[in-house]
Parts: C-alpha cells; structure tokens; sequence
C-alpha cells in the first residue's frame, strides 16, 4: 500500500522512469538490487545496489586464528563453497612454504570438481526460471542435492563443507565412496538428454538466451571478466590450464569456449563444464586408489600457530571465474589481512550495469543470472 | 557428451519429450528424518568422565558458541588435572565446523548423526544446550563427526631430550640430559593449549602457561620472570622436579576410549631451558624484583638451607626483614645438594640457584648444627619467628636380621658423602633395598663409582613393587638405571642380610606375591618359599627417611604438638608453639616443589605475623 | 622398663598350656589383652612424643580386643560351651619367638616398638588358630576361629601401619 505522503520522484522533461528490482525478487540470485531507469521496455541505466549480504568476513578473519577462518571462508560463496576453502589454504601453505601431500592434492581435486557440478547444476535452474522455465530449476537443485549427499558423506557437511585445512584436508574418504561418486556420475550423464530436451535443445529458452547480453571479448577484458562468462567471449582462458595449482597439470579437460558471449554462449559453456568435470572426475576415481600416503602436512598447534610473515596470493578457478584469496601475516596467530579476489564483483556490478543498458526489461534478470554472480561473494 | 552447437535453434518439440516423466514413478518422498552419514557433524556429545574441563574447545571455538559451565556434582582433582568446567553450546551461534571435537586432548567431545532440532514458541532457551553422553534429545544416536588421527589438530609427541649415551656416561658424574635447543623448545612450547591445569596441579602454583608461552614467543627472560614470581629453585625445578604438572598437563590423557597416544609438554625441560639461557646477573636482576628497601627491624631465623627453609628465607628477606640461615652442612641445598647425585642435578646449577637468593639479602651460617653449636633457645631469644625446615635426612633401616653389620648401609648417608668429596672406595658389589627414586640414585652413583673405582659395575637392585606397574621410581630412572648396567630385581622383598665370621656377604631376599590389599593400602605379601641369595660387599638400604628431631630438645618436643610423627602445623605451616613454624620433606614428606610450595607458605604467615 | 610385662607374658604362655576349659582360656585371653593394654598404656609416657600417636593408638585396640573377649564370655550361647574341654596345642615356636623379643628398651623408636607389637599380634593369631583346629566342631571352634580371625586383622593393620611409616617416609607418602 502506498503510504500517504508518498511522492513519485518526478524525474523531469523525459520519459525516463524508475524501477527497482530486488532484493528479494524471484530473478535475483541472492540478496542484491538493481535500480533501473527505463525508457519504455528499455533500459537507459542500469545500477547496481549490492550490501546486503555484507558480513564483513575479509575485517572478521584478521580478528580470529589462521584455523577459525576456515568455518567463515566457504561462506563467502554459498552454492560454491569448496574453491574458498581450497584458496584460502593454498594461499595460507604458500606462506607457511608447506605443500598438501599429493594426496590430499588429488582429494582436494575431487571436491572442487564436485563443487563445480554442484554449482552449475543450481545455475541452470536459475537460468531458465528468469525465463519462466521452472522445472529445470525443480530438477537442477534436486540433482544437486544428491551431489551434497556425497559431500555430506565424505566432509561431514553439506553445504559447509569445513573440509580443507592448511596442509591438507581433515580426514580420509569414507569406504566405498568412490563407488558411490561412480554411480553419482553414471547418473548425472544419464540424465543429460532429459536436460538438453528440457533447456539445451528447447526453442523457447535457445531463443530467448540468443543474442541477449552481448559481451565482446574486449569489454569482457576490459570490466575483468573471468570464468565462463569469459570463455563464452571466445577466449580459453582457465587458471586450472593457464596457471595449474593442485594436481591439474597431471588431468585431461577441454577448455569449452563459445564465441557470441551472449547469455546463450555461457549457458552452453556452463553445460559443457559440467561434464568436463564428470570427465575429470572419472581421472580422480581411477588414480585416487593407486596415490597412497597421508591426507594431510601436521602444522603446528592451531592455538599457537603463528604463519610466518609474508604474502601470497593464490587463485583457483570457480565455477563463477577466477577466484583468488590475497592473504598477508605479519607472523602472527592471525592474518594481517585477507582480500578475497571474488570473480562475481566484476560481474555482479560493472559487467551487468555495462549490459543491462540498452537491454529490454524482460531480459535484465537473464542477463544478471547468465552471468552467474555470487551475491554473498560481492559483499563479503 | 553430445555437442550441442551455438547455431543450434532447437525444436519447440523438443521438451514434449520430458512428457514420459508422467509414466515415471514420483520421486517425490515422504519428509522423515534421513539417518546422517556416518561423518556427518550434528550436534555434540560429551563424555563427562573423559572431559577434563581443559577449555580447548572454548579457545577454537570460531563464534564463541562454547561457554565452559560449572558443574559442582564434578569432584575437581588438580592433581589429576580434573576441572569440574564443562562445554555448554549455543546452537544459536554454533557452525557446526567441529573444531572443538579435532583439538580435544582427551577425545570427550564428538558429533552425533542425529540433525533436526526444533522448538515452538517461547522455547529457544532449548537452543543453549549442555551435552552429555546421550546428545541433545536423550536419544543416543549413533557417532557422526569424531576426532581420527587425520583431523587430530594437537602436536601429540614429545619434543626428544637428547642425552649421553650409557657408556659415555657411566664412569663420570657429567648431567646426563643435553636439554633442549632453542628450535625444540619452541616447538615443544608450541604444542601447549594454555589449559593451566598444570598451574592448578603444582604445588606451588607455578605460572606453567605463561613462561611456556613466553619460550614460545622467544622472550626467555620474560619466561624467567613467571617463574621468579612462584619459584626461587627454578634450576633445580627445570631439572629434578617431580613434575606434577606434566602429570596434569591435558596432553598427557591416553585413555583406552579415548586418545591412544599423547605426550604432556615437557614443562620441566622447557623450564631448564629458559633458566640454562638467561645470564646470572639477569637471573639476579630479575629476583630482586619486588624487593622492598625498608627494613622492618624484624628478624628470622631458617634451620636448614635446604628449598622450604630457603624459599621462604628469600620471600621474607624481599619483605625486608633480617633472615639467618643455619645449616648443618657446608653447604646449601640439604637434600637436593646431599641427596641428589651430579648427573641429575649439576652442582653449579644449585650453586646458581643458591646465589640468587643469597643475592636478596638471606644470610646463611654454614657448618652450625642447631641443637650442638647452638641452642635451640638462644636461636628463638634472637629472632622473632625461626622456621624449623631439616628435611628428612635420618635414613630408615629394615632391620632385618643382620642388618645391624657395618657393610649394611643406608642410602642418604652415602649420597651425602658422595658430593662432600670424601675419599669413598666403592664395594665390588653392591646390593641396594628399595625401589624409589632415592634407590635409583644410590644404585646408578654406586655404579658410576665403580665403574671408575674398579671398571665394572656390579648393582643389585632389589625392590618391593613390580616394574611397569605399581613402581616408585620414575620411568626414566629404571631406563636409564638398566641401560647403565644395573640389576633391578622386582617383587622382591628382603629376607636377611647374609653374615658369615661378622662378614656381610649379601642378601637374602623372598618372593612379592601381592604389594597393595584390595583397598590399595601398602601390604605386601611374600611367597617364603621362592629364596633368592645375592652376594655383595655391601648392602644398601633405600626404603625411607625420617626427620632427626633431637636439636629440638626434650623440652620442646614436649611442648609441640605432633600428627602421627610429624610435627602438627596448620595451613600456613605454623606451629603450636607460637613462634615456630615448620615447613618441607619433614612436615609434607620428600619432594622439592612441595618444600618450595610450603617456604611462600610459611613466609606469607610470618610476614603477617611480624607485621601484624 | 619393666620387666614384669615380660614375665605376665610367659606367664599367660604357660597357663594357656594348661587350662582345659574354654572359660580358663578366655579368661587367659583377656587378660593377655589386658596386660598388653597395660604394657601399652605404661609405655606411652616412656616414648617421644612425636611417636606417642603409636603407642596410644595400640593401647586403644587391645582395650579393644579387651572388651570384646569379656563380653564374648558374657554371651550365653559361649557360656554354654564355657565348660567343654578342649586340647590345647603342644608347642607353639613364634609365641617363644615372641615373647624373647619384649625388651624395648629405654624411649624405643617408632620402629621398634611396631616389629614388637606385629610379633605379638601373630604369636597370638597362631595361637588362636592352633586351638581353633583342636576344638571340636561348633560354637567353641568358631569362638577360637573368631578370636584368631580378629587377632589377624589386627596384625595386617599393622603391617601396614608398618610399611607406610618405615617403607615410604611416613603416613600419606
């Protein structure tokens, strides 16, 4: 109801006028708005008004020891959890100069891979419900859950996993779990003809996805596109290939790519991914039996641990891009400061303002989800 | 996988195709709680008896969900490093990251699989729960998240103390532990969790936590500052106490349901450590801190320079009052100078320690043997206060038959010849009674004596307890005792001390069956039938001391009241004689950090005494 | 010292011999309590006193032991069996033992005066026991089993009393 001193905004001579979308809209992914002035079905500015999800995790984690930071890092991306805590690991054993013995390395491979999958499948749902299309959403988030099923089975979390820790991961797979992931997988491929009838190879969706969005390779470079969405502009780029951490150097993966960069292009790069990852974890299952030896590099008791000073900076590739954890001690029990390089920033704010303009308004909530930003991840 | 290209436009028909899910069967599943996987972290259970209220869960908890509860139906034991403190969760902060369960020393608190908790209406207190071995609704569900060995956070082993070997020491008197170097010991220092169950459990309440961390953090003279405030013995503590502490130390926990294998710090090391890295002057420095410069024209009289009398002689001298020292001996130190050899405890250590506190302004008259050159009563007509503090140094005998030979002695007085640098011949063999720590002591200086003397050693000895069970003697001691050559002979008791023509020729000893009754009382029960004969040219007695009360003078044993032997005192060490106290071994029975406990204690008391 | 407690010893050894009728033996009973809880008691001034706890606590139990044989003789189902003969053992070795080992000396340590307070306590448990086996079955067996049974109990507190003061520097070590 409107309330009685209301006064609409005049906003002048023209014919501009002002819609706000958010932050609880069912096109948002997550809570962050975007203030849009229209000029008919078109849309003359797009900004966006992300804070909040603002937690304030990158202040809290230089006020707690180096091992609490692992119960707030995979926070900071809720559908896509595991590349936080693999990041901020990595970073934190590069300054310690301490590697996860190779088997954790091939673990840790595991549950990024898994996380991918996790988060793709969430993606597609998303995807298609900004255009109406409801059941993908229904059969991505429970084909989902059964990926979680296994994370629940081998971290002890679903969501959470809390699995990594510097120097490696917590514990041992449990028995009979890469039977399990097999199966997991046999499944998933099953039902990819039930997906590609219901999205990938449906008229409806192809036409509204195509030529929606448009990035060229250029501006992707230019607002400091990464993942998917850059890989959907035609560059292969992917820092598991370009810049291998892990044991990524010893796997075979494609690099998909598509050239248009429109919404059509990451949606099909997402698809692909996601069995480049079922791919991958085939190599997992077949070589993880045969790489024996310990989980995890001891590090010093967690109640006097003091990383030594010094800074890295390590990145992983994220289902949303590239995702880096920037982190400094100064020799303390705590970190001196932490940056999270979140990938969703780039796309979540400049890159949606850059392609909402000009876009009608019946796309901007494809667009924003084509672009698979992480809310929680902009804000921190 | 199929490829699907860009250029693709895809049918209309295409997701009619999906229309055969209407002949699939509904996955649609009835909503019912779904068993956990067998890792999975759900809510907490604790194991009250494994629990030791160390608070590590508490200190890693990431959201301050753990609050450490009182609970007074718990018997704390701070010897035994037992707190009546228990973990309480708030599920309202609680992320369920487990990080309380993989740092626990003792293993008591794990995750169930059980997951759903709700609540209606007002009820959210139910959020803040107190888990107990049933988990939060009584149910019992099955295990989810425990600690393995992977997840295990805690460094559980011992930094290795390096010593000589056996051969390179057993014909000299050289300390026999290298102690640490600077890298192990902050290591070592590292692996605390900062419990303070170590602080509860000595007797002198040695801020343990705190120079541990101070030698974690490098700062040794800060680490020697904590001990300063709780203990003027610190060298001969770092080397030679019974380290209560690491028996508290919340490491130390291996329980066959819980922790397997866990090594407390090594308190008494690191203690050594820091004290052997500090320079004397600042070591002296260091002890005047505290010192007031008004003198309270009082004076103190110490029978006995050993820890208690010396402790307390220190604390009063700071407090400003005028102490004098009398001792028996020509030097200070009584039964850690007298009693214990060189290998364990270096002279110039005790030396050092002794320094110190003379360095604060305590006198001490060497050579005066109260009782003898000097009067009881002239010593009270000349002080306000004296402090009685003689140790036990009376060696006990068995009495067996022949034991009344003279090649039947007693251990604390050959261990007190041996640092006086008597001309001592040691006998071929030797066969020592008892199995304490004083029995180790004789047995391994005997051996090094002879190794010198006569380039063989040849020590029996021959003890009540069983070995690895109920035995006095410190583990190391019987380690280090059997790679030098000596004989331990358990559960055996003594028989008779052989004589033939007035000649000891050795030891006659029986069988132990039994050494504790059913209510753990000291009884022991012998098999005469199972003789054993050890020959020796002397017979070493090992077994107790008692205090040699004769300086006191008829008159005042009369006076005092006395508590099955010992002299009667109360919490602060005073006596029923106005102004006597008494403090250490012979009040409280042999142990150095005790006498020290009980020198702050009775030094407290007089200082209140004097200036009341 | 006197020395007439080593005589009311050898006495009391010799008149036990003798005695016949379990009345007499009771009666000889108490009164070796009875001059071991004078022993005891005439002792306790002659002893330091920071070892007087001892003595006084040993005079306590054989008073004790004092009461409980006198009212064990005042009970009618014993009285009933006070008049039956019975053999009494021929020669008992420890009580001999014993009984050479009552010179205490003058102030005797804690020590000694506890190896002579053991050594009568197991002179008079074997010697309870003996007659045990030599009476016949029933309330007269079961009196001398009784009386044995106590004296050894008696004994073990001691021998443990013993080992905690000599063998481990004293109580509560």
């Amino acid at each position: 109801m409107r309330p009685e001193n209301y006064q609409a905004v005049p906003l002048g001579d023209s014919n501009e006028y002002e819609i706000f979308i958010g932050p609880n809209h069912p096109g948002i992914e997550g809570n962050y708005a975007l203030k849009l002035i229209l000029d008919g079905d078109t849309v003359v500015k797009g900004t966006t008004d992300a804070g909040y999800l603002h937690r304030g995790f990158e202040k809290l984690m230089e006020g707690r020891l180096w091992i609490q930071n692992l119960a707030i890092v995979p926070r900071i991306c809720v559908p896509d959890p595991a590349p936080m805590e693999v990041s901020y690991s990595l970073a934190v054993e590069e300054i310690m100069g301490i590697d996860a013995p190779i088997r954790a390395q091939w673990i840790r491979v595991l549950q990024l891979e898994l996380s991918r999958i996790a988060a793709h499948l969430f993606t597609f749902g998303g995807h298609a419900a900004t255009t109406g299309m409801y059941t993908p959403m229904y059969w991505g988030v429970a084909d989902r859950d059964l990926v979680l099923d296994l994370f629940e089975d081998f971290t002890g979390g679903r969501v959470y996993s809390i699995y990594n820790i510097p120097g490696g991961v917590r514990r041992e797979l449990p028995e009979g779990f890469l039977e399990k992931l097999s199966h997991l997988l046999d499944y998933l491929e099953s039902r990819q003809n039930d997906y590609d009838n219901l999205l990938f190879t449906n008229q409806i969706f192809v036409q509204r996805a195509k030529g929606v969005g448009v990035l060229s390779k250029e501006d992707a470079l230019e607002y400091g596109v990464t993942g998917p969405n850059l890989r959907a502009c035609g560059l292969a780029f992917d820092v598991r290939r370009d810049d291998p951490y892990l044991i990524y150097d010893q796997l075979e993966f494609d690099i998909p790519t598509q050239q248009k960069g429109d919404a059509w292009s990451r949606i099909l790069v997402r698809r692909d991914e996601l069995f480049q990852s079922i791919h991958i974890l085939r190599q997992v299952i077949a070589k993880l039996p045969s790489i024996k030896g310990p989980i995890r590099t001891a590090i010093p008791n967690p109640l006097s641990w003091n990383v030594p000073a010094g800074e890295a900076y390590a990145r992983v590739e994220s289902s949303k891009g590239e995702l880096a954890y920037y982190v400094v001690s100064d020799g303390g029990d705590k970190p001196y400061r932490v940056h999270v390089r979140g990938p969703s920033s780039m796309h979540a704010v400049q890159t949606l303002e850059f392609l909402a303009k000009g876009a009608r308004i019946e796309d901007v909530a494809q667009i924003m989800f084509s672009l698979d930003a992480c809310p929680p991840e902009v804000d921190r | 996988m199929k490829k699907i290209d860009y250029r693709d436009k895809g049918s209309i028909l295409n997701p009619l195709k999906n229309l055969q899910f209407f002949a699939r069967k509904p996955i649609t599943e009835k909503l019912e709680p779904r068993p956990a996987s067998a890792s999975y972290r759900g809510f907490h259970i604790n194991d009250m008896d494994l629990c030791i209220g160390c608070s590590s869960c508490q200190k890693i908890c990431d959201n301050a969900a753990i609050t450490m509860v009182e609970v007074p139906s718990i018997k704390e034991d701070a010897a035994k490093g037992i707190r009546n403190l228990r973990p309480a969760i708030d599920y309202g902060r609680c992320c369920w990251c487990a990080l309380c369960v993989d740092i626990c020393p003792t293993s008591a608190i794990e995750m169930t699989r059980e997951y759903v908790h709700t609540c209606d209406g007002d009820d959210t207190d139910s959020y803040f729960v107190f888990p107990s071995e049933n988990g939060i609704h009584d149910l019992k569900f099955a295990k989810g998240w425990t600690k393995t060995e992977d997840s295990d956070l805690l460094d559980r082993i011992r930094r290795p103390m390096g010593e000589m070997k056996p051969e390179a020491r057993i014909n000299n008197f050289d300390e026999v532990v290298d102690g640490f170097t600077m890298e192990m010991a902050v290591e070592e220092a590292s692996r605390c969790v900062d419990c303070g169950l170590c602080e509860d459990a000595c007797p002198a309440h040695m801020h343990a936590p705190n120079y541990i961390r101070s030698i974690y953090e490098g700062n040794l003279e800060q680490a020697v500052e904590w001990m300063y405030e709780t203990n003027p013995f610190s060298h001969v503590c770092g080397r030679v106490c019974t380290h209560i502490c690491e028996d508290a130390c919340s490491l130390g926990r291996v329980d066959e349901n819980g922790v397997k294998n866990s090594q407390p710090i090594a308190i008494r090391w690191l203690k050594r450590f820091a004290m052997d890295n500090v320079s004397k002057a600042t070591i002296k420095h260091i002890a005047q801190k505290g010192k007031t410069h008004i003198k309270s024209g009082k004076s103190v009289a110490v029978i006995g320079a050993g820890p208690a009398g010396l402790t307390a002689a220190f604390d009063l001298a700071k407090k400003g009052h005028r102490v004098t020292v009398y001792e028996a001996l020509p030097k200070a130190g009584g039964m850690t100078r007298y009693g214990i050899p060189n290998y364990r405890l270096p002279e110039d250590r005790l030396d050092q320690d002794i320094e110190v506190i003379t360095s604060v302004g305590v006198k001490i008259n060497y050579n005066v043997r109260v009782g003898t050159d000097i009067s009881m009563q002239q010593i009270h007509q000349e002080n306000d206060a004296v402090i009685l503090a003689i140790g036990l140094h009376n060696g006990r005998s068995t009495r067996i038959s022949g034991s009344d030979n003279k090649a039947v002695v007693k251990a604390v007085d050959l261990l007190r010849m041996i640092p006086q640098g008597d001309k001592f011949i040691a006998p071929k063999s030797a066969v020592v009674i008892g199995g304490g720590n004083v029995a180790m002591d004789i047995a391994r200086s005997m051996a090094r004596l002879q190794m010198k003397q006569h380039n063989k050693v040849n020590v029996v000895v021959s003890a009540l307890e069983a070995l690895g069970n109920s035995f006095l003697a410190d583990d190391e001691e019987v380690s280090e005792s059997l790679e030098e050559g000596i004989t331990i002979l358990d559960s055996r008791g003594p028989k008779q001390c052989v004589i033939s023509k007035g000649r000891l020729t050795g030891l006659e000893t029986v069988n132990v069956l039994s050494i504790f009754d059913n209510k753990g009382r000291f009884s022991p029960k012998y098999d005469n039938s199972d003789l054993q004969y050890h020959p020796a040219e002397m017979v070493i007695e090992a077994i107790g001391q008692s205090a040699d009360i004769t300086l006191l003078g008829k008159d005042l044993i009369e006076e005092l009241d006395w508590d099955r032997g010992r002299i009667k005192i109360n919490d602060n060490g005073s006596t029923s004689v106005e102004w006597l106290w008494s403090a250490g071994d012979m009040v409280k029975g042999p142990d150095v950090i005790n006498a020290v406990a009980d020198g702050h204690r009775v030094a407290n008391d007089i200082d209140s005494y004097l200036t009341r | 010292m006197k020395n007439t407690n080593k005589e009311g010893h050898s006495k009391s050894y010799k008149k036990l011999q003798t005695k016949k009728t379990l009345e007499e033996i009771l009666d000889i009973a108490i009164s070796f309590e009875k001059t071991a809880r004078d022993f005891y008691t005439a002792l306790i001034p002659n002893v330091s006193k920071n070892i007087r706890y001892l003595v006084e606590e040993l005079a306590e139990e054989e008073q004790q032991h004092f009461d409980l044989f006198t009212n064990l003789k005042e009970n009618s189902e014993v009285k009933k069996q006070l008049v039956k003969k019975i053999n009494t053992p021929v020669e008992d070795h420890k009580f001999s033992d014993f009984v050479k080992l009552v010179d205490l000396g003058d102030n005797p340590d804690d020590q000694t005066i506890l190896v002579y307070a053991l050594a009568r306590e197991d002179a008079a448990m074997k010697q309870y026991r003996d007659l045990a086996e030599n009476a016949p079955k029933g309330e007269l067996k079961d009196t001398f089993s009784f009386l044995a049974i106590e004296e050894a109990e008696h004994k073990l507190e001691l021998e443990k009393k013993y080992y905690e003061i000599i063998h481990s520097g004293g109580p509560g070590m």
